[in-house]
Parts: C-alpha cells; sequence; structure tokens
C-alpha cells in the first residue's frame, strides 16, 4: 500500500468526509419539509385531481352533451350518464351524471375524450372521506367541485 | 394450522422434492452440529422493499439456502389487460413499476406502436427520452436511498428524494401526475412540452451534478460502505446470463449490454453516451455502475434538452385502435432491466394476451445465488442491490 | 432544617464517604430524575438534530418545535397494550427490562459530576462501573432468549458477542487511564473521583498526556463505548434492516420503554466514563492557561450564560411563530419556557449557587458532546456486518489497546528506567 491511501486510512479521511456532509446540512434553512395544512403545496396547471363538470358560465347549463365518449373511455367503467333528448330543443340533456371516485386512477382519459371541455381534473387534491358512499359523486357534486376543507381539532 | 383448514399449504422448505434445491446434502463446515434454523424474512419486514417474503435457512448467521415467495401484490395486471381496449390498459402499466412508471409506459406504447407500425415523430421521440432518462434517475435515487438505509446509512434516503421532488415536479408539471405519470400516449405522447420545459430540465441538470457527488462522498470511499458491499452477492457473467438477469446488475458483472445501444429504440441513437461496467460483478460495482448510469442519465437529458426539435407530437393513429392479427415482443431498457411486453393481437380493439417481462423479476431469481454462504445482514444489502419493486414482480 | 442543609452544603465529601443515608438517598433519587429527564431531553434533541441532518424538521406539532414530543411518546408508551407473547418465558420476560434498566441507573453511583457531587466514591469506582454495565448484557440475553423469537434471539446473540469482545478494547483503554493516575506521583487509583484528582494535579486531562498516548487510549475507548452501547455504526443488535428492532422485537408500551430508557442510560453512563478518565470530569476548560480570578469568575458565568442564550433562543422562536389562532397556545408556552430558562439563569448569578452548580455544569457539556457525537455518527455511517464488526474489535482495537497499554507503561517507566541506566554506566 503506498503511502498517501495509508494516511488517509489512518487518519479517517473517508469518515470524516460524510461527518462534513451531514454537519453542513444541518443549517435550519436547508430543511425542506413542508408544513401541510400550514403550507400549501404549489399544484401545477396540468394536474389531474378531483374532476368537475363544467357549465356554461354566462348560461349556467351544463357543457356536457351526453355523447358518452368519457363513459367509453374509463378503463374502470366508473362514469355513468344518463340522459334523454329534449324534445323542445332537440338536445340531449343530462338525467344523471354520476362519477365513482373511490375508483378513480386519475390517469385523465376522460377529460381528453369530452368532446366540449365539460369534464375536466382539476387542481383539487383534498378528496378524503369518512364514508365510501360520498365517493360517488352526482352532477350537482361534480358541478359544484371540491368545497374548500379546514382541518381543526 | 390444521391439514383440512382452507389456506393450509404444504409448507416448502422440509419438503424433499426441494432439500436438493436448497442444496442440504453438502455437509456445512462448522464445529458444532447446530440445528438449523428458519427464519422467515418477510412479507412485513423493514428491508424487503416491500411484500418480499423470504425464507431464509440459517446456520447461526450463516445463509444455508433462501426460497423467495412472491404474489402478495398480485394484481393481475396481465388479465386487466385482455379486457382493456389497448389505450385504457395505458394507465395500468404505470402501476407495475411504481418507482420507474414512465419507463413502463414508454415500453407499452413502443410495443403497440410496433403492432400497429407507426412511429411516433421525432419531437414526441425527444420528450419521452428526455422523460424516460429523468425517470431513470429518480428510479436510482430510490434505489440509492433504500439500499443506503438497508445497510444501516439513514441519510442518503433523505438526500435522493430531495433531489427526487425535482424530477417528480417535472413530471407533474408536464402530465400532471407525479408518481403514476401516464405520460405518453400510443403514437407519441399528448402533451405538449409545457413553457420552461427545457430550463427545468436544464436547471435540474446543473443541480443534480453536485448533489451526486454529495452521496458520493458520504458512501463511494467510505471505509464501512466499502466494507459491507466489496465482494458481497457476486455474479459472474455466466451466470448473469443463464439467469437472464439484466440492467445494471448485468453490466456489473462486465456484459456490456444496454438495449440502448444494443437495439436503440426512439431517438437513443442520436445521442453519444457510455455504457458503464463493472469489472466483479458484486455489490460494490452494481453500486458504482448505477452512480455513473446517472451522470450518463444526465448528459443524454442535456444532449435531447438541445436537439429537442420541433414538429407534431402525435403520429397518426386511429381513434379506435385496432392492430392487425399477429404478435409482437418489444422490450426497452428499463432502470431496472430490461422491460419487454409481449401482445397478440387477435385484430379486436382488445389485446388477446399481453405478457410483461420485468426486470425485477428475473432478477430476484439471482438473489439465491447471490447470498448463499454470506450473512443475514449481507440477504438484506444484496435485496437492496438487486432493486427490486414487488409491484412488478407480482404484477 | 436549615442549617442542616448549608452544613451539609458546606462539607467537601460526598455522603457516601460521610456515611450520611439521608443525603445519599436524597442525591440517588436527584440522579434517577436527572438521568430520566436527560433520557427525554436526549430524545427531543436525537430527533431534532437527526432531523435536521437528514434536512427534515423533525417534530414539530406537540408543543412548539416538538419540545412535548417526548412527554406525549412516553403517555402513549404508558397506556399502550402490555403485549406478552403468548410462548414466551414470562418471568424472564418480565424481568428483562427490569435487570437492564437497573443495571443502567446503578452505574450513576460512582459518577462524579463535581468533587462533592457524587452519591458515593467508592475505591474501585472504574471496576464497579465497568461490572455493573455489563451486567446488562444479561438483561439483553434475558429478553432475546424469553421472547420465544428469531429475531430477538438473533439480536441477543450478536448483542452478547459484540458487548463481551468490545470490553475488553475498552478494558485496555481504561487501563491506560489508571497506569496515567499513578505513573508520576506513584500512587494509582481506580475511583472517579480520585482519577480526575490526579488530573488535576497533574495539570492535563489525559487525552493529551503521553501525546499521542493518551489521545489513542481515548480513540480505542470512544469507538469501543460506540458498540459497547450498541449504537450506530455499530447498532447491530437492534439493526432496524435486518432484525426488525432487535432484541425488544416482542416488547410494547412500558416494557418497551424501559430498554429505551435503558439504552440512553448507558450512553449516558460510558459518556461519563471518557469524560471522567480523559476529559478532565468537572473540570473547567483551560484550567492552566487561563487561570486566575477573573477567568475563573468568567469561566463560572457559563452556567448562567448558556441558559440565557437558550432563552433568548425560546423568546426568538416565539416573536418568529406563525400568528394563526391554531399556534397561539403554543406560542405562549414556548414564552413561558423561555422566561422560566432565563428566571433559572438568574438564579445561576448568585455567587453561592454558582460556585456549586460549575462542576455539574462543566461535566454535562462534556457529556453532551459525546452524545452529540452519537447523533452525528447514527446520521452518517453505514452499519457494519457482524464478521466485519468482530474484526474491528479483535483484529484492530484490542491490539492498538494493547499496543497503547505497553507504550503507556514503558513512557512512565522512562525516569526509572534512565536513572537505572544511568547508574549502571560507568
Amino acid at each position: 500500500m503506498s503511502l498517501k491511501p495509508l494516511l488517509r486510512k489512518l487518519f479517517l479521511v473517508d469518515l470524516i468526509k460524510g461527518l462534513k456532509v451531514t454537519f453542513n446540512y444541518q443549517a435550519p434553512s436547508e430543511a425542506i419539509t413542508e408544513q401541510y395544512p400550514l403550507e400549501r403545496p404549489v399544484i401545477f396547471e396540468r394536474f389531474r385531481g378531483q374532476p368537475r363538470l363544467n357549465s356554461n358560465p354566462d348560461t349556467g347549463e351544463s357543457l356536457c352533451i351526453v355523447c358518452n365518449l368519457c363513459a367509453l373511455a374509463c378503463p374502470e367503467q366508473l362514469i355513468v350518464v344518463k340522459g334523454e333528448r329534449n324534445p323542445t330543443t332537440k338536445r340531449k340533456e343530462v338525467v344523471s351524471w354520476t362519477y365513482d371516485l373511490s375508483r378513480c386512477m386519475f390517469c385523465g382519459l376522460c377529460a381528453e375524450a369530452c368532446s366540449t371541455d365539460a369534464l375536466e381534473l382539476t387542481q383539487d387534491y383534498e378528496m378524503a372521506l369518512y364514508t365510501r358512499e360520498g365517493m360517488v359523486l352526482d352532477q350537482a357534486a361534480l358541478e359544484r367541485g371540491q368545497e374548500p376543507k379546514r382541518y381543526e381539532k | 394450522m390444521g391439514e383440512n383448514q382452507p389456506g393450509y399449504r404444504e409448507w416448502t422448505m422440509s419438503d424433499s422434492t426441494r432439500t436438493d434445491y436448497l442444496d442440504l446434502d453438502t455437509k456445512d463446515e462448522t464445529f458444532l452440529d447446530a440445528t438449523e434454523l428458519v427464519l422467515n424474512m418477510g412479507p412485513q419486514h423493514p428491508s424487503t422493499h416491500g411484500v418480499l417474503r423470504v425464507i431464509l435457512k440459517l446456520d447461526g448467521e450463516k445463509v444455508l439456502g433462501t426460497e423467495c415467495v412472491i404474489g402478495y401484490l398480485h394484481r393481475g395486471v396481465e388479465k386487466i389487460g385482455e379486457n382493456r381496449t389497448y389505450a385504457m390498459f395505458n394507465p395500468y402499466v404505470d402501476r407495475m413499476d411504481y418507482v420507474a412508471s414512465v419507463s413502463n409506459g414508454l415500453g407499452y406504447c413502443e410495443a403497440v406502436e410496433k403492432l400497429l407500425n407507426v412511429e411516433a415523430p421525432p419531437r414526441a421521440q425527444y420528450i419521452r427520452v428526455i422523460l424516460t432518462e429523468l425517470c431513470r434517475i429518480a428510479s436510482h435515487q430510490v434505489w440509492l436511498g433504500t439500499h443506503a438505509l438497508d445497510i444501516g446509512a439513514l441519510t442518503p434516503l433523505f438526500y435522493c428524494f430531495r433531489d427526487r421532488e425535482e424530477i417528480l415536479k417535472i413530471f407533474e408539471k408536464y402530465c400532471g401526475a407525479r408518481l403514476t405519470t401516464h405520460a405518453f400516449r400510443i403514437g407519441g405522447c399528448i402533451y405538449e412540452a409545457y413553457d420552461g420545459f427545457e430550463q427545468d430540465c436544464q436547471k435540474f441538470c446543473d443541480a443534480f451534478l453536485p448533489k451526486l457527488d454529495e452521496y458520493e462522498e458520504l458512501l463511494t470511499t467510505n471505509r464501512i460502505w466499502v466494507r459491507r458491499t466489496k465482494g458481497v452477492g457476486i455474479l459472474n457473467p455466466e451466470d448473469c446470463i443463464a439467469l437472464g438477469v439484466t440492467g445494471p446488475v448485468l453490466r456489473a458483472a462486465g456484459v456490456k449490454w444496454d438495449l440502448r445501444r444494443a437495439q436503440p429504440y426512439e431517438a437513443y441513437k442520436d445521442f453519444d453516451f457510455e455504457i458503464p461496467t463493472g469489472l466483479n460483478g458484486d455489490t460494490y460495482d452494481r453500486y458504482l455502475v448505477r452512480i455513473e448510469e446517472m451522470r450518463q442519465s444526465v448528459r443524454i437529458i442535456r444532449q435531447a434538452v438541445e436537439g429537442l426539435p420541433q414538429g407534431p407530437i402525435m403520429a397518426k393513429v386511429p381513434k379506435v385502435i385496432k392492430p392487425p392479427v399477429g404478435e409482437i415482443y418489444h422490450s426497452i431498457e428499463a432502470p431496472k432491466g430490461e422491460l419487454g411486453y409481449f401482445i397478440v393481437s387477435d385484430g379486436s380493439t382488445q389485446p388477446y394476451r399481453v405478457r410483461v417481462r420485468p426486470p425485477s423479476f428475473v432478477n430476484l431469481q439471482a438473489l439465491d445465488k447471490m447470498v448463499r454462504g454470506l450473512l443475514v445482514a449481507d440477504v438484506v444489502a444484496v435485496i437492496g442491490t438487486l432493486d427490486i419493486v414487488l409491484g412488478e414482480v407480482d404484477r | 432544617m436549615f442549617d442542616a442543609i448549608t452544613k451539609y452544603l458546606s462539607s467537601a465529601t460526598t455522603p457516601g464517604e460521610a456515611g450520611s443515608i439521608f443525603w445519599a438517598t436524597i442525591y440517588i433519587l436527584i440522579i434517577t430524575a436527572g438521568i430520566s429527564l436527560s433520557v427525554i431531553a436526549m430524545n427531543w434533541l436525537e430527533r431534532k438534530i437527526l432531523a435536521h441532518m437528514q434536512i427534515r424538521l423533525g417534530p414539530m406539532r406537540v408543543g412548539p418545535h416538538g419540545l412535548l414530543q417526548p412527554f406525549a411518546d412516553a403517555l402513549k408508551l404508558l397506556i399502550k397494550e402490555d403485549i406478552i407473547p403468548a410462548e414466551a418465558d414470562k418471568l424472564v420476560f418480565w424481568s428483562a427490562p427490569v435487570v437492564v434498566t437497573m443495571t443502567a441507573f446503578t452505574t450513576f453511583l460512582v459518577v462524579p459530576f463535581g468533587r462533592t457531587h457524587a452519591v458515593t466514591d467508592m475505591n474501585i469506582g472504574i471496576l464497579f462501573m465497568l461490572g455493573v454495565s455489563s451486567l446488562g448484557v444479561l438483561g439483553i440475553i434475558m429478553a432475546g432468549w424469553s421472547s420465544n423469537s428469531h429475531y430477538p434471539l438473533m439480536g441477543s446473540l450478536r448483542s452478547s458477542a459484540q458487548m463481551v469482545s468490545y470490553e475488553i478494547a475498552m478494558g485496555l483503554a481504561i487501563i491506560c487511564a489508571v497506569l496515567m493516575t499513578s505513573l508520576q506521583t506513584g500512587t494509582g487509583t481506580l475511583s472517579m473521583i480520585g482519577i480526575v484528582e490526579a488530573q488535576a494535579s497533574q495539570h492535563t486531562w489525559f487525552i493529551f498526556k503521553f501525546f499521542p498516548l493518551g489521545f489513542l487510549a481515548f480513540g480505542v475507548f470512544a469507538i469501543a463505548m460506540v458498540a459497547e452501547t450498541n449504537r450506530a455504526p455499530f447498532d447491530l443488535p437492534e439493526a432496524e434492516s435486518e432484525l426488525v428492532a432487535g432484541f425488544h422485537t416482542e416488547y410494547s408500551g412500558f416494557r418497551w420503554s424501559l430498554f429505551f430508557l435503558a439504552e440512553y442510560a448507558a450512553m449516558l453512563a460510558v459518556s461519563s466514563i471518557a469524560v471522567t478518565l480523559w476529559l478532565g470530569g468537572w473540570m473547567r476548560p483551560f484550567p492552566n492557561w487561563l487561570s486566575g480570578s477573573i477567568w475563573n469568575l468568567a469561566f463560572s458565568l457559563f452556567p448562567a450564560l448558556t441558559l440565557f442564550v437558550l432563552a433568548g433562543l425560546c423568546l426568538l422562536g416565539t416573536a418568529r411563530m406563525p400568528k394563526i389562532p391554531q399556534m397561539k397556545i403554543q406560542t405562549v408556552g414556548l414564552g413561558i419556557f423561555g422566561l422560566l430558562l432565563g428566571f433559572i439563569g438568574l438564579v445561576l448569578i448568585i455567587p453561592g449557587v454558582r460556585e456549586r452548580v460549575q462542576d455539574i455544569y462543566w461535566f454535562v457539556v462534556k457529556v453532551a458532546f459525546f452524545m452529540y457525537m452519537y447523533i452525528w455518527y447514527r446520521g452518517t455511517f453505514p452499519r457494519y456486518r457482524f464478521d466485519q464488526l468482530m474484526k474491528v474489535g479483535w483484529k484492530v482495537l484490542l491490539p492498538t489497546g494493547l499496543a497503547v497499554l505497553i507504550a503507556t507503561a514503558l513512557w512512565g517507566l522512562l525516569p526509572q528506567i534512565s536513572s537505572a541506566i544511568v547508574g549502571v554506566l560507568p
């Protein structure tokens, strides 16, 4: 063994190098913990979160034309859309719209399939509920979107 | 549990058909005729990387033989594939190797594209390369953190996850999900690169290399790390090939086999990168190979970002994908090794059969060969160095 | 009553030497409570320091900056269901944590926190400490055996082998220090107080004596003591990633917390041995260079200053707390805690108190240094494998310890040898 590695070994250079790294990281400014309910994470625009049914902001009518494309695109078959043709306007209107959030894997295929931008996966991510029943969203819940939650003791 | 009760299973360790498999005939050289100890490691054990169960036959601390029991995370992904259309099955493959979901998606999309005989446009190919290489780095970071944690170094895990966070942010900005990305579609990409995508990737590359040196400072020369990994779990090239082991484990044994170079897919032929190989095929070499692979990935990302062409991102693919009758096997170099998809099409909208060749599952077979005669602590190190993900092993 | 207290406090011996059972009992109670409190403090500090090394924040929710987290955990452990495995050897399973805890606490009988701040001064003090702390292995073996489970059994076997082999290296290092007490004065001592006084009379800490021999012996001890207390990188008996939790895998609730208590008490005990033998025990730093009444005064103000700094940090934290209703209780609590620390600091300025407290202060500071090192190692190093651990113990530390011991003896005998040679020469 040549002299330099031997000396490095004797004076524990390899261990001290590691100790230096951990020591330097102790500064509180290095901490990256996010204090979740106090600090909210930044959610980016394309995030696929809670689904929402959009309606026309001017008229308040649902944008959904009951084309059933989303239900066909869904791998889990969790979207059930029922509609019937309104005889006066000759347009299909929603009768029932359910979205089973508990089975959703947020792949975004339904939103991609939607031809009118009615169904959209939003940036809301706090979808935890106490019961499974509440996970099946109907049209009203989907249009309302996520209600802001407050966590208190 | 009685024999007649449901769930009873003939135990394999004492089974006479399995004894030669466990190599019980060769007498062990101990001065004490110690009775052997059968230790059940897992499925709930801190370092079996999920729900792997390893039955260890021990003499004191020395491992005489192992048997892996898998299937605790079986979700029947391949069977699901037979009941979904080609496009619908795409999100499911992300859930196999969930730390490298982008690579899974890439392999699947390419296999179907091959079946359809279409090719993604150049811009889509470049975006795919950038994302899969980022994903390789992320996967290797998870490997490094958990591997170091198994060997007892607690801290690298947190440094790795801090830097992985940047990659996940790029994924989230690009495709809207961090882990199960569903980033690519058959025929290209559906998402255009967002504003600042290139800058984000460049920024990550610049920031990541010094961090990588930091991981190395903590581990590479550390005498405890070297002692724990050098000469542990040696796999020679012949065994690797015989067992079908691929990926960094194979390359660490000195076989220069990387599908990105051997049968270039996507735009990999455009890039200049090295294939790191090891000499001894031990745990330390696998560590060095993976660290070097991260550096090479950074190199590829830099080249791809600089040369990112303009143009469409989606090839002409019919809305309803109906491949011609036939079968295809396509494999890519996932972070853990060769990830192959074998798809049989009967001409309908759903695949007749999907078979996945997961790298973790095949690599896991080498476990027994690697740990014979080592100590219990080495079993943990070897499971870590094989870099298995149980979601992929069990599928 | 008051007279009795002041009379006792002005005496210059330990209660054990004075034969006062009453004061000895008081001391034992204070030390037991102090050790338990410092274990709780250590728990919080370890979590915080380790967290910050790992770029995390650590406990933040229970109390300001998680200050009450250890108390919450203690409460949780106390009210947790106490599980005894059906196949366990119940009697042994019960007694194992008791044995471990008792031995860990008993060692503190002879630890000198100051010239008079010890329960007693045994003339075999260091031997007593070694002997009693070795008994802790018994408890670990009992725990591993009685659990009737594979992981604890392997953990306890590892532990016993490890502790037995590292005790030898540790013993050799200790003999070096004991030799150093006798070499110049000719009167060696095994008493803990005697060893510190020998350092005082030789005007040097033993770590600097016969440089580098004292330092090497200290190094051997510093490595052996980490192994002796089963801490990273030698934490094989409870190697989390291999043996789940080692010998206390099957323990839960209060029994588990006893093991926890014992582990930290053992760490404090071996650290106090190291401080006593090599770092001058309760002596303040630089008694030779910075001597004189002004320096004495300056150093005796340190305890109060430390508390003032801590109080200042607390008040700063109070000011920087997020101003939201949920954090109000925490903000007020932190403020009160800071004021309390400041008040204690003020008390420590009183001259009578100041003189008597500074010995304890310097001792605690030196022990705290070792505690920090423990945490630092844990945050940085991977874990040794069992055979490598044995190799380090028997092939590195033992020969080094022996060599240092022989060299120390020869160096100490140098005057006699040289005079003998001079006498023989014509």
